[in-house]
């Protein structure tokens, strides 16, 4: 996957020569439906909403600017349309208030396994109001790399870094819950 | 329990269980219902284009009667002398327009202009929906 591919393919779009947009679609159609699943969870949705990005990009690739990294632009546009997106039609999010507290605490002794403690802070960043979610989604998506998670949210590092943080303390006050994974109740 | 709720408290931990979420393989479909998608939105006629050749002279006559009817509007409330000596129906109010005054004849030809100006606004919409752009 290297920039001058896309710069190249982008050329032959403009150019008028359609078929060159599926090397497009080929080359960042997993990490688009992969970025949307993180934000909804839902795998059908999730390459809905990838597909609408590419439309998007393909309706607008004239707007690249080429001193952008192509990948920049297109996680940009893809951020801010899962966003609305999900603003739209929200994902159903256990509340951090809705998980329950364990009624024995030898529920917590017993061994969860990594991996379901995993999936518990998963779903508990879902349950974080949407800044700090969002912050948090395309931090881990982008490897853990501030400047390009700040760059597709279209904010500033020291905003994102502030929302991190944020949003990591939320999630560490309600760490005890989260180990409580098995009874999280059916809302 | 301690140990692992302490564990868990650690940024380190929280890193680790948000960075090991699975990665979803798009269906095997997938880039080519988007090029579908791409070759449907590349065939489909482009959007219509506003005729504002057409629209702007009914615009201007719109603009400069809502002007004329907005000033003897104006004009007629700033004589409040001769709206109060109105000889006029009781049931009128007595600030109406001085077109009322004239009786049953210059209110046939008010209605009769007005269902003139709704005529002509109806041809004027239905010839710029007509597509001849």
């Amino acid at each position: 996957m290297s920039p001058s591919d896309d710069q190249t393919d982008v050329e032959r779009v403009l150019a008028g020569d359609i078929s060159a947009f599926e090397g497009i679609v080929r080359r960042w159609q997993a990490p688009l439906v992969n970025l949307a699943y993180r934000f909804c969870h839902d795998r059908g949705r999730s390459e809905e909403m990838a597909q609408e990005v590419f439309l998007r990009v393909f309706r607008s690739l004239g707007q690249w600017r080429k001193d952008a990294v192509f990948s920049t632009w297109l996680f940009a546009l893809a951020t801010n349309l899962y966003r609305s997106e999900l603003r739209r039609i929200p994902v159903h999010a256990v509340s951090l208030d809705d998980i329950a507290e364990p009624a024995d605490a030898r529920a917590l002794a017993g061994d969860l396994e990594d991996r379901d403690r995993d999936l518990a802070v998963r779903r508990a960043v879902f349950g974080l109001p949407a800044k700090y979610r969002e912050a948090l989604i395309l931090f881990y998506f982008h490897d853990m790399d501030l400047t390009t998670a700040a760059r597709s949210l279209g904010l500033p590092e020291g905003t994102v870094k502030a929302r991190l943080f944020r949003g990591r303390e939320i999630l560490r006050g309600k760490i005890p819950k989260l180990l409580a994974v098995p009874r999280l109740k059916e809302a | 329990m301690k140990r692992l709720i302490e564990r868990l408290i650690e940024n380190d931990e929280i890193d680790r269980a948000l960075s090991r979420e699975d990665d979803i393989l798009p269906s095997s479909g997938f880039a080519a219902s988007v090029m579908d998608a791409v070759r449907r939105e590349v065939a489909a006629p482009p959007p219509i284009p506003f005729p504002w050749k057409r629209a702007l002279p009914g615009l201007v006559v719109a603009g400069v009667v809502l002007a004329v009817v907005l000033l003897a509007g104006i004009v007629v409330l700033a004589e409040p002398g001769r709206a109060t000596t109105r000889h006029f129906s009781t049931a009128v109010p007595s600030m109406m327009p001085p077109m009322f005054d004239g009786g049953i004849q210059s209110a046939a030809t008010w209605t009769v202009l007005a269902l003139l100006l709704a005529f002509v606004s109806v041809k004027l919409s239905m010839r710029l929906t007509s597509g001849r752009a």
